[in-house]
């Protein structure tokens, strides 16, 4: 058995650096696409362009949009060491096929597949989930640059 | 703030069905329709084999023991099991409609023959206290016990179609005051042999011609003997009626579930031995035998009391006592009578063998009240028919009883080779193990026991053979035409959907409506969805102690869209409860069900979970996504769930399948 407490931290994962603004009307695999190759520089050295873009089109798939209309596909790699992250504002949005809500923020997370990281990472799904709640998201929309979006995220 | 209600509904499953007793209670039911026949068996015995009948007496109750070893093994078997299950199992449906109606037969004359005797038991007293207050009124015996049976037996129609629940609590406090009682007569018989010495009653029994039955038509056949034995045991295996109820109650017995029905069959036995066994025995010694077959021949116990040594007063008080016990318990045994039929006839029902006319629920009170009528109608058919002659329904009492107990012998040993493979936490004794079969030599010798008694008693018994046969067959063609009827419904029309009060179930509004109902330290929830799938609930119950700890078992159904209201639950949904509700009785464990409709059952956990305050949610693994996105999943949806400022109580996650574990810590 397992049993972590790890503390995780936004601040941990998200930086003005990692926060990008993807504008017009786009579909959720283009969101999810340009977010992937945002945050490819940051993994190259141990994840190749190929693996990581066929494992999060796989997660893609798999993971659905959350009921307060955040978004957090999520892969876990072996040979990563620690959290990556890359959070997408959408200000026009994109509809949810699936359960038919418009997605104004999206966060592509990446996890070292470890069994002793598995705590930490739900940590950091659980603390997103919360954060990211349905009004937080419209005030992040609502924004223009990546470091008030930091700020905000910071001030939470 | 979270856009959208996810519940559109909560089912909660009535807890009624899934509280469990303690073995002190489960032997009480048992032992108020087991028992009771304390109060009439020894009288009929004597009426028809005369004084050698307290031995017979004392026999079928050491012979009790070995019955109710044969009902542990099946009852650890089949926690919802009975005759009916167990003859099903082994020897297919045909043979389960016929066992069961014999035991039908001898639930429906478990009523008159208790509610008459306690009427001839008041009748007596009445007779005893009128002179003393200056009444001159004779009490016409047969006639008062038919009143009253009737009243009773109205009595508990209307309890019984109002659906006012058997308390194993009064049951309970039933069987102590009676043992308090018998422990006051014995002591005082004891007083008594003492001052008077006795003589042992005659070990040779003596039938009446009545009591010989259809054997007088057959000279080669003579009363004596190992024949003349297996008549008189015969004409008092009446006394084993009642031991059916033991395989109703055990899915009540609570945890641990066979060490318990251990214990209850201990109690039983030796309550049996004691009580009816040892009080007929002492009866026979203590009242003159002129009077055991004339004024006591119906009411025995309330005889012994008056043929007491000491004054007058006193022995009057004591049979104040015995005949209060005595109406107590055979009252309590009239409304078994009720509460059994109509269990055994609704779990045939289950099986498809009873028509839906009969199942046919009451507007206002939600019970099968058909079923209920037709039990009354036919008891107070049985009590005019019987104008309170307690012989001539003792005639025609043991056909059921005996019947019934060879089937479920004859089936037990089948099994032992047809499931050759299947565990048994516990075996009838004397076995001889052959290859991996444990040969019943034991079971078998009891069989042959019943075999013989159940010949004889098809031969002495006129009564009991004509009635008994005539209402087996009239209950087996019913059974068989409610069969094809249901059969043919079934090909002809979709399952009815609004059948959700069969399930005890009840809506809410809202999960919080539920939470106040949860009252223990610890609480475990157990989300559950394939009802061959409870891995995981099976070890929570297997581990956990419902004594500190709630469990809370959690079906959430995928419902699209989140309009609210209007959905009811499907026959599948209804199939994931009913195999929840026997697991939870095979362990003896309370659970609280509750079933939800929701968009996304994680979310529907993590309500449920926060809502509750539990420390622990159990899921079984998904064969379509694996353990690791089932604990994502639900973190996500906890941490969605959580508010900013609010302190939410963590909770660990685990994920169990066979032989393993996964377990994180959601806060």
């Amino acid at each position: 058995m397992i049993r972590q407490s790890d503390g995780v931290s936004l601040s941990a994962i998200i930086n003005p650096e990692s926060i990008i603004f993807l504008e017009g009307r786009l579909s959720k695999e283009e969101v999810v696409r340009q977010l992937t190759e945002k945050i490819l520089p940051a993994v190259s050295g141990v994840i190749s362009r190929k693996a990581l873009f066929d494992r999060v089109a796989e997660v893609e798939k798999l993971n659905p949009v959350l009921e307060s209309g955040f978004y957090i596909p999520h892969a876990k790699f072996p040979d990563l060491d620690g959290f990556h992250a890359v959070l997408g504002i959408t200000p026009e949005g994109f509809p949810d096929a699936a359960t038919g809500l418009t997605v104004k923020a999206v966060l592509l997370l990446l996890s070292p597949h470890k069994p002793e990281f598995f705590q930490r990472h739900l940590n950091m799904l659980s603390l997103l989930s919360q954060t990211f709640q349905p009004e937080f998201i419209e005030r992040l929309a609502a924004l223009k640059d990546p470091a008030e979006v930091y700020a905000l995220i910071q001030s939470k | 703030m979270v856009p959208n209600p996810r519940f559109k509904q909560v089912f909660v499953l009535s807890t009624a069905m899934l509280s469990f007793i303690s073995f002190w209670k489960a032997a009480s039911i048992v032992l108020c329709d087991f028992g009771s026949s304390a109060y009439y068996a020894g009288g009929i015995a004597m009426n028809a084999f005369g004084p050698a009948f307290p031995w017979f007496i004392m026999g079928v109750m050491l012979f009790s023991g070995l019955m109710l070893g044969v009902y542990t093994e099946s009852c650890i078997m089949f926690v919802r099991g009975g005759v009916y299950v167990v003859v099903r199992e082994a020897m297919g449906k045909v043979m389960a409609k016929l066992s069961v109606s014999a035991l039908i037969f001898d639930y429906t004359l478990t009523g008159p023959i208790s509610s008459v005797t306690a009427g001839l038991y008041l009748g007596s007293l009445l007779e005893n206290i009128m002179p003393l207050l200056h009444i001159n009124w004779h009490v016409p015996g047969r006639a008062f016990a038919v009143i009253f049976a009737v009243i009773v037996t109205v009595y508990f129609w209307r309890e019984n179609i109002r659906g006012i629940e058997e308390s194993a609590d009064n049951n309970l406090k039933i069987i102590s005051f009676v043992a308090v009682v018998a422990v006051v007569l014995i002591a005082w018989s004891g007083v008594t042999l003492y001052l008077r010495g006795f003589t042992l009653p005659p070990f040779v029994p003596e039938f009446t011609p009545k009591a010989l039955g259809w054997t007088t038509e057959f000279p080669w056949i003579k009363a004596v003997g190992a024949v003349g034995l297996i008549m008189a045991f015969g004409h008092s295996i009446l006394a084993l009626s009642g031991l059916e109820t033991l395989a109703q109650v055990y899915r009540e017995i609570e945890d641990p579930k066979v060490e318990n029905l251990k214990k209850t069959v201990v109690t039983i036995f030796f309550f049996s031995i004691f009580f009816t066994g040892l009080l007929t025995f002492i009866s026979a010694l203590i009242i003159p035998g002129d009077l055991i077959a004339g004024k006591y021949a119906d009411n025995l116990l309330s005889g012994l009391a008056i043929e007491l040594s000491g004054p007058y007063w006193a022995r009057l008080l004591m049979q104040v006592a015995v005949v209060i016990s005595g109406t107590l318990m055979l009252v309590g045994a009239v409304n078994t009578s009720f509460v059994g039929s109509n269990g055994v006839l609704n779990r045939v029902a289950d099986d498809g063998i009873l028509h839906d006319w009969f199942r046919n629920l009451h507007k206002k009170f939600g019970t099968t009240h058909r079923l209920i009528n037709i039990i009354a109608v036919t008891q107070i058919l049985i009590i005019l028919i019987s104008r309170g002659d307690i012989f001539l329904l003792g005639e025609a009492y043991s056909f059921g009883v005996l019947w019934s107990l060879t089937f479920d012998t004859l089936s037990m040993i089948i099994l032992r080779f047809r499931k050759r493979d299947e565990e048994r936490e516990w075996m009838f004794p004397f076995n001889i193990k052959r290859n991996n079969i444990y040969v019943p030599v034991g079971m078998m010798a009891v069989l042959m026991v019943l075999l013989a008694a159940t010949g004889m008693n098809m031969l002495t018994k006129k009564v009991a053979t004509i009635g008994g046969v005539l209402f087996t067959m009239t209950f087996f063609t019913i059974f068989h035409i409610s069969e094809k009827l249901n059969e043919e419904k079934a090909r002809l029309y979709a399952p009815d959907e609004d059948n959700d009060e069969k399930m005890n179930l009840r809506r809410e509004a809202d999960i919080n409506t539920v939470v106040p109902e949860l009252t223990k330290a610890r609480r475990v929830l157990v989300p559950v969805r394939n009802p061959n799938n409870l891995v995981h609930l099976a070890s929570v119950l297997e581990t956990v102690s419902d004594d500190d700890t709630d469990i809370i078992v959690l079906s959430a159904k995928i419902a699209k869209g989140i309009q609210v209201g209007g959905e009811t639950m499907s026959d599948e949904d209804k199939e994931v409860f009913s195999a929840v509700v026997l697991l939870a009785e095979k362990y003896g464990k309370t659970v609280k069900p509750i079933f939800v409709f929701s968009n996304d059952p994680f979310y529907s956990m993590a309500q449920v979970a926060q809502a509750a305050g539990a420390d622990e949610i159990v899921m079984g693994v998904s064969g379509s996504s694996g353990a690791e996105i089932q604990l994502e999943r639900l973190a996500m949806a906890w941490g969605m769930l959580k508010k900013a400022d609010a302190r939410v109580k963590p909770v660990l996650a685990k994920v169990v399948w066979e032989g393993r574990q996964m377990t994180y810590q959601l806060s």
